[in-house]
């Protein structure tokens, strides 16, 4: 008897897994750009920008699921519009890391794709959620 | 054209080949097969078919890449006659941590180097000038502009055999390499006093155009020295007739070419005298260069050109110095007089004029001469080289009519010479102004005395003179100089035995120098071992003391 629940159980779930997985995430993609550093030719102008994207999508990470654990348990739709807002620029970030990287390894490639689908699924259902409360 | 091409290539360098069907490691010879590799284009079917292996199997970009294009080589050894296979496959990495793609261009491939062109050309030069370089430029010596004041005085100061420097090249002094034939590519150094002979050869009808002829080619070019330049004056030009006698021209501003009149070639230059002034800090200020013109006849089919250069000290008299401070071996020993009429030696000041390039100031010793007489030779001196014993001698005919007195005084006037100095220097180097650089030669008698029965002394004669010169090396152990320390002129006088009338003696007359090294040997000096200094403090038995 989920009628009087409005808070959606897979965006919970999905949450849960993302905020486990972004943190495998990070730090794989920490420890590639370092190998990449020494294995490939890195200029500094070059490492300087991946390295700034990956830690303030990181840092954008952390209010994004709280927002959205927080929203989606208290079923208020502004904590929930607001961390759909903070996805785009997660998204944002993603796609660079995919396709603007200095040097896109085939994991890079695994990783990010993953990533994004994540998002991607994540979006899609908070604004069902948010579709819920409000009506 | 040129400039044309220069602008084309300063737009863009050519772009690296990245196509692997077009790429070939193995390919050296230029349009021609190289052997067993198999990518040349330059190789036919027939070549193909005499390979034994490719040496080159697989073309590709970096293996790191997941997903790339490879050139694959191969002999079919089967086919007759064995043929070479390409193929172009699609290679694949399978490792997961294989480039997917990369946004920095240069990554994979090598960077093209910047043209270098008159805008970016000293910014080029800064970043790569130097012995070693990095990839960022080094900005923190800033101090580049102090370094330079301290380079331009370096170069305008010339140092004892550094080629004398011009707009062009170097002071040219032609001279003779291997043969006798003149080569330009001689160059004059600094303080470096050099006379040369050489041949050239010559042809009359084209006399104005060989550019060693003319006048210009010796004072064309300016010398660098310090800021400016000095050029090179006409101190004298002399002409030579067909003969060999020179004279002097009173106007030495004309510029004379070489020239054709009749059958002669006329201002030819047969020899060239340079002389360069310069300070005591090195710096040339002022260049001359005295010809001797002459001409060239038809049948002459080459010239002997003569080259001196000479450095003179400005305000200074030049003065042959036999070495600096020690003596050199085979330079005249240098000598001179105490004045007359100046008994103390601290008058040597007004003696200094004595000293100058006089060669008679110097110690001589006879010469010897193909008369052998020594009566007849009279004036022909040698002067004594540091370090060459010399011996020299004549024969001496005596008559019945010869008078002993005046025999003796000609005798010593033909052993001892004109002006035997007093006084020899001690260094290669001595001032007249110096009085204890001077050594005094010690003059000694020695009599061979005949046991005579008679009282009175009879008349002697000197038959020999020895000079003894005492050096020592003075200085440091690993460049020692030479000095004098003592001379000593030795005469030895003998008895004149007359002949009896109508018979004449002959009596041989030596003189001879020679150099004794009595130099002490070395001594070690070894380090003071150290002092173990310890001293109480001053108050140390304070209240007691």
């Amino acid at each position: 008897n989920n009628s009087s629940q409005l808070s959606s159980l897979p965006l919970q779930i999905l949450l849960y897994v993302n905020g486990i997985y972004y943190i495998f995430y990070f730090l794989a993609t920490l420890a590639m750009i370092i190998y990449k550093s020494q294995v490939f030719s890195y200029p500094d102008d070059l490492l300087a920008p991946d390295l700034a994207v990956l830690f303030l999508m990181g840092i954008l990470e952390v209010p994004r699921l709280y927002l959205g654990f927080k929203g989606n348990l208290t079923e208020a739709e502004a904590p929930l519009g607001l961390s759909l807002g903070l996805t785009v620029g997660s998204v944002v970030l993603c796609v660079y890391l995919l396709l603007w990287q200095t040097y896109v390894l085939w994991a890079d490639v695994l990783l990010n794709a993953v990533l994004l689908s994540t998002y991607g699924l994540e979006s899609g259902l908070k604004v069902t959620a948010i579709a819920a409360f409000v009506s | 054209p040129a400039d044309t091409r220069d602008a084309a290539r300063v737009r863009s360098a050519p772009a690296p080949l990245t196509d692997v069907a077009r790429l070939c490691v193995c390919d050296l010879l230029v349009a021609q097969c190289d052997v067993n590799c198999c990518c040349d284009p330059d190789c036919s079917a027939e070549d193909f078919s005499l390979f034994t292996a490719c040496s080159v199997p697989v073309v590709t970009g970096d293996s790191q890449l997941c997903n790339q294009k490879a050139a694959v080589y191969s002999l079919d050894v089967e086919a007759n006659p064995p043929e070479r296979i390409f193929k172009l496959i699609d290679q694949v990495n399978p490792s997961i941590f294989c480039i997917h793609a990369t946004n920095y261009k240069q990554a994979l491939y090598l960077k093209s180097p910047e043209i270098p062109t008159p805008e970016n050309f000293d910014q080029l030069l800064e970043k790569f000038g130097g012995a070693s370089f990095r990839a960022e430029p080094d900005s923190w010596d800033l101090d580049t502009d102090a370094q330079n004041p301290s380079e331009a005085n370096e170069t305008s100061r010339y140092e004892f055999g550094v080629p004398v420097q011009t707009e062009d090249a170097f002071l040219r002094l032609p001279s003779p390499v291997v043969t006798s034939w003149c080569s330009d590519a001689n160059p004059a150094g600094f303080l470096v006093n050099q006379a040369t002979k050489c041949i050239r050869s010559v042809s009359v009808e084209k006399c104005d155009s060989i550019q060693a002829l003319s006048m210009l080619f010796y004072i064309n070019s300016s010398i660098l020295a310090s800021v400016f330049q000095v050029d090179i004056t006409v101190q004298s030009i002399a002409v030579q007739s067909l003969d060999g006698m020179r004279t002097l021209l009173s106007s030495s501003d004309v510029l004379r070419l070489p020239m054709v009149l009749d059958d002669l070639c006329i201002n030819a230059v047969l020899g060239v005298n340079y002389h360069i002034t310069h300070t005591d800090t090195g710096e040339i200020i002022e260049a001359a260069a005295a010809f001797v013109l002459g001409a060239i006849s038809k049948e002459a089919l080459s010239i002997e050109q003569s080259f001196e250069i000479s450095f003179t000290q400005a305000n200074t008299q030049p003065v042959l110095l036999s070495g600096n401070p020690g003596y050199v071996v085979g330079l005249p020993v240098r000598a001179g007089f105490q004045p007359q009429g100046y008994p103390s030696p601290a008058a040597f000041l007004i003696a200094a004029l004595a000293l100058s390039s006089n060669k008679h100031s110097q110690l001589t010793i006879l010469q010897s001469t193909s008369t052998q007489d020594c009566l007849a030779a009279q004036g022909a001196r040698a002067p004594v080289l540091f370090g060459y014993n010399m011996i020299s001698g004549c024969k001496l005919r005596i008559t019945a009519a010869m008078k002993c007195q005046p025999l003796a005084q000609t005798l010593l006037d033909v052993l001892k010479g004109q002006s035997f100095p007093e006084y020899v220097a001690s260094f290669g180097n001595s001032q007249a102004q110096d009085v204890l650089d001077w050594v005094p030669i010690t003059q000694l008698h020695i009599s061979e005395q005949m046991i005579s029965h008679t009282l009175q002394s009879p008349c002697q004669i000197p038959v020999s003179l020895g000079i003894e010169v005492k050096w020592t090396k003075y200085g440091s152990l690993v460049n020692p100089q030479a000095r004098i320390v003592n001379v000593t002129a030795t005469v030895t006088t003998t008895t004149l035995k007359q002949p009896p009338s109508g018979r004449e003696r002959i009596i041989p007359i030596t003189s001879s120098v020679v150099f004794t090294d009595i130099s002490s040997p070395a001594e070690p000096s070894y380090k003071a071992w150290p002092t173990i200094n310890i001293k109480l403090p001053f108050d140390f038995f304070y209240p007691f003391v």
